[in-house]
């Protein structure tokens, strides 16, 4: 599978201008309809990820300890885990490792059973009732197989977006995160076995909305994937073995003789 | 059925037990196909797992009902536990492992029966909960994510336990699977298994005996 050189999207949060077109090129090339939205005060929009919107800009006012005031956006959307919770309970395939190591969806095989839905530590997937299926982010897996950008890269026109092989992708985040100095740091390499989304940001990440600090597989999963699925196969193969050899060995209770006078007929 | 047999279920129980015991299959079956990778062929054939999403979801709405019927037509006799005599019973695992000379006497339902009710009317409605939560995630993602872990603790006691009553009910205990078919068990085979249980419906005169006149027992659903 692994013929393909693992590829890495880095978002630098820094160089982003909010200008939305990576949401508006992810749109066009998904051919997501749009649906109408309400002016909540801020020019996130739609408020949040949807089936129909796979990416979006987060727009956030922060005021830092000494008072200074930022303007922070980010692009939020499908991390890409390698160690990813959504294709751990994905029960059709639909959700699969592509050769790139990023999370693909098909979408013809999902079943709108939702559990990717509740699994993402991020809370990526999002439900379409209308089709009964879910939606994603595939890092546009048609156009990486045919060695052309992601639509949201190539749209991005300060750089902010990049993508390339994951070694390199790490160094260039890092040297950036050097330039920058302060809180700066990387996003995305340190936990479910590393994302293929990066993130540059230049706070810490518990300072960003939606952003969970530390995100991993949840335990419930894991308990429910990794022990109990396992066990329920062990403990109902034990209890068949269990009767036959009981069967074997202490023998059926049988029951006295109907006309007889209670005596016992032999077993227990 | 011959003249002398005891009536040990009425028809409403069997139906009841039946309607559980076959949605209970079709869950455990439809359920398996998307929880293995290696199962989804169940799947192809209901015309792909989608279809089998379907089947689960609405089959659960049938186990759900006749939940309700077994619970409240069982609980009386099978749900409460009899301190301390269960517990001896339980001492000894009723005589089924290891050689007991008098194992304690049973009433209509053994303490094994018992914990069987107990598991399946705790166990039933959790999955039912437990599922329709999982289906429409109301809740905080955070508690979601337990509903899946919970749903697997209740499949693998249903699950497990599904497979000790099928031996138990069957060629482990020769002439019980008939309570649950004819209804009529032999007065041989509830004397061995139940003596308690003839013995009280012979002191309160509801014994029902196959061939004889005698009004029907009071037992079963109220």
């Amino acid at each position: 599978m692994n013929k393909q050189p693992e590829l890495v999207k880095l978002i630098d949060t820094t160089l982003c201008t909010a200008c939305r077109g990576c949401q508006v090129a992810c749109k066009q090339w998904n051919e997501l309809p749009g649906f109408r939205t309400k002016q909540l005060g801020t020019y996130q929009n739609p408020p949040d990820l949807q089936w129909n919107t796979w990416t979006l800009i987060r727009f956030q006012e922060y005021e830092d300890k000494a008072g200074n005031f930022q303007w922070i956006f980010r692009k939020d959307g499908c991390m890409h885990c390698t160690d990813a919770a959504c294709v751990k309970v994905c029960p059709s395939g639909a959700l699969f490792y592509t050769e790139f190591g990023t999370v693909g969806l098909k979408e013809d095989l999902c079943i709108g059973c939702k559990n990717c839905v509740a699994a993402c530590p991020f809370e990526v997937p999002r439900y379409n009732g209308e089709k009964d299926r879910i939606t994603k982010c595939d890092l546009c897996h048609t156009r990486l197989q045919a060695g052309r950008q992601p639509a949201c890269v190539l749209s991005c026109p300060t750089g902010a977006l990049t993508i390339g092989r994951k070694d390199m992708m790490l160094k260039a985040a890092e040297k950036r995160v050097k330039e920058l100095g302060g809180d700066a740091n990387v996003y995305g390499d340190k936990f479910v076995g590393g994302t293929h989304v990066l993130y540059v940001l230049s706070e810490k990440p518990e300072v960003y909305d939606a952003l969970p600090k530390s995100p991993s597989v949840p335990l419930s999963i894991l308990v429910w994937r990794d022990f109990l699925k396992p066990v329920s196969l062990l403990a109902a193969g034990g209890i068949l073995v269990g009767s036959f050899l009981h069967y074997l060995i202490k023998g059926p209770k049988l029951p006295y003789d109907d006309a007889g006078t209670g005596k016992k007929e032999g077993g227990e | 059925m011959k003249p002398g047999m005891i009536q040990a279920t009425d028809a409403f129980e069997r139906i009841v037990h039946w309607v559980m015991a076959i949605s209970c299959i079709i869950l455990f079956v439809t359920g398996l196909g998307m929880m293995f990778h290696s199962l989804n062929f169940i799947g192809t054939m209901t015309g792909g797992l989608k279809s089998l999403k379907f089947i689960h979801n609405w089959t659960a709405l049938v186990f759900g009902f006749s939940l309700i019927f077994a619970i409240s037509m069982w609980w009386k006799e099978a749900g409460v536990i009899e301190i301390p005599e269960d517990l001896e019973w339980v001492k000894c695992a009723g005589g089924y492992l290891w050689h007991v000379e008098h194992p304690p006497e049973s009433g209509k339902y053994n303490p094994g029966q018992k914990m069987f009710f107990i598991a399946v009317a705790l166990c039933g409605p959790l999955m039912v909960v437990t599922g329709l939560l999982m289906m429409f995630q109301i809740l905080p993602m955070g508690l979601t994510r337990w509903m899946y872990t919970l749903h697997a603790v209740g499949f693998v006691t249903l699950f497990a336990f599904f497979f000790v009553h099928v031996y138990l009910g069957t060629i482990g205990n020769p002439g019980s699977f008939q309570a649950m078919t004819t209804g009529w068990v032999t007065r041989g085979w509830a004397r061995k298994q139940h003596p308690k249980w003839i013995r009280e419906m012979e002191e309160h005169g509801t014994l029902v005996v196959y061939g004889e006149e005698k009004k029907p027992s009071a037992h079963g659903h109220g």
